[in-house]
């Protein structure tokens, strides 16, 4: 785990954001994480980003609340949040490692309806930090096998970012140049 | 080696045709080509064998593996390149751009390992006098090889941290020729490949926003010069 003090803090402050029920904060923590995790592309960072990015689009879905299993779902988060930051403060990086992985336990122990929407939310996070890895400079296919997800998802995710296609730094060769070379290919 | 052109294909190019419908175009780009068009094992990977396990993306795996069947797509063995070879340089390659940039002490692994293959077939071709392009989407590959300076002052940038980088080894990445799905559905349309019968201005601005918005990294600033080129 890279940047502890970081990551600790980001758990200490999501966990009391849940309390709160405060998903636009989570969302800044979630983008918080993801410098580290492009620069450390450290497993452990990484799920941190898709987890807290996850929680505040769970808590932001008021509806998913009336859901049966909800109740459960909920308190076991927020034990599983304060068990990994005693992890952290203990410098247990594999109980640490554990909690981050019973988040995930924790959806597929769901059911019914509240199962399959969270388990969307979940992938849609990956698939969403993805993206913003691969904007921070990092290769598609590098973040893909990173977050799990394929190239199919994360290309069509990306594609639809201006902040990725449009950035002027992209801009290497005149598209002029570019299409003389394709087209001088096809003489 | 009978034949004087290639066309290397990294994943993000194929499958931004296969998810926009545009494989019947990717044939009659081939039909008009004379020369070969490429993928690695490592892209192959990437575009029928992983994506074949997803039912998600099944259909897609299997229209692209189609065109390896029809050899309208190949492999570098079927040219009778080393597969050890572009294995070994893709290593290489791969470990050498990603100690390229450095923060906080610690070298950013950029790219993976098909991105890095196209790179080393691309380097065998040229080493044989074959003329080739590498057909890449993504961004990253494509701004390291043509001017890593700016993938510095991004990363830089979306990092919020001080980059340092071993400009010495810029040089080394010279040498390559890009193209996107763009530059090639602009073929396809110029040739009267793409069959879309209507306003012509409609057909080649919906091509280029489709691929755009399937992962080809283009401005719409670029785009709206190949329509002006379109004009000329």
């Amino acid at each position: 785990m890279q940047e502890k003090e970081n990551v600790l803090r980001i758990l200490e402050e999501t966990k009391d954001a849940i309390l709160k029920e405060d998903s636009v904060k989570l969302k800044e923590l979630s983008n918080q994480t993801i410098h580290t995790a492009s620069t450390s592309q450290d497993p452990d960072n990484i799920a941190v980003a898709v987890v807290v990015y996850s929680l505040s689009k769970i808590i932001e879905r008021k509806q998913y609340q009336g859901f049966a299993g909800w109740k459960k779902f909920y308190v076991e988060i927020v034990s599983t949040i304060d068990d990994s930051i005693s992890s952290i403060k203990n410098s247990d990086d594999k109980k640490l490692r554990e909690g981050l992985t019973k988040i995930r336990k924790t959806v597929s122990q769901l059911s019914g309806k509240l199962k399959i929407y969270i388990q969307d939310v979940f992938r849609k996070a990956e698939i969403n930090k993805a993206s913003k890895i691969y904007e921070h400079g990092i290769s598609m296919e590098q973040t893909a096998s990173l977050l799990g997800v394929t190239l199919f998802e994360l290309a069509s995710y990306a594609g639809q970012k201006p902040e990725i296609s449009d950035v002027i730094l992209n801009k290497t060769v005149d598209v002029k140049k570019r299409i003389k070379t394709a087209m001088e290919m096809f003489q | 080696m009978k034949f004087e052109k290639a066309i290397i294909f990294d994943a993000g190019t194929i499958i931004n045709f296969a998810m926009n419908g545009l494989l019947e175009e990717f044939r009659g780009l081939k039909k008009i080509f004379n020369g070969k068009f490429l993928i690695t094992k490592e892209v192959k990977i990437e575009v029928v064998d992983k994506p074949l396990s997803i039912k998600k993306f099944m259909l897609e795996a299997l229209k692209i593996k189609e065109l390896l069947d029809e050899k309208i797509l190949e492999m570098p063995s079927d040219i009778g390149v080393d597969e050890n070879l572009i294995t070994k340089m893709t290593d290489e390659i791969r470990d050498h751009a990603n100690s390229i940039f450095y923060t906080r002490g610690e070298a950013i692994q950029i790219i993976a390992s098909g991105e890095s293959s196209c790179i080393a077939l691309s380097k065998i071709l040229t080493e044989k006098n074959i003329t080739n392009v590498i057909a890449v989407d993504e961004r990253t590959i494509r701004v390291l090889f043509e001017k890593p300076e700016n993938l510095e002052s991004l990363l830089g940038k979306k990092l919020h941290a001080h980059i340092q980088a071993k400009t010495e080894h810029f040089k080394e990445f010279k040498g390559y020729k890009f193209i996107r799905s763009a530059e090639l559905i602009y073929v396809a349309y110029k040739k009267g490949i793409v069959k879309l019968k209507n306003n012509n201005f409609q057909i080649l601005d919906a091509l280029l926003y489709a691929l755009k918005f399937n992962g080809c990294a283009i401005s719409d600033e670029e785009i709206s010069e190949i329509e002006k080129l379109n004009k000329v």
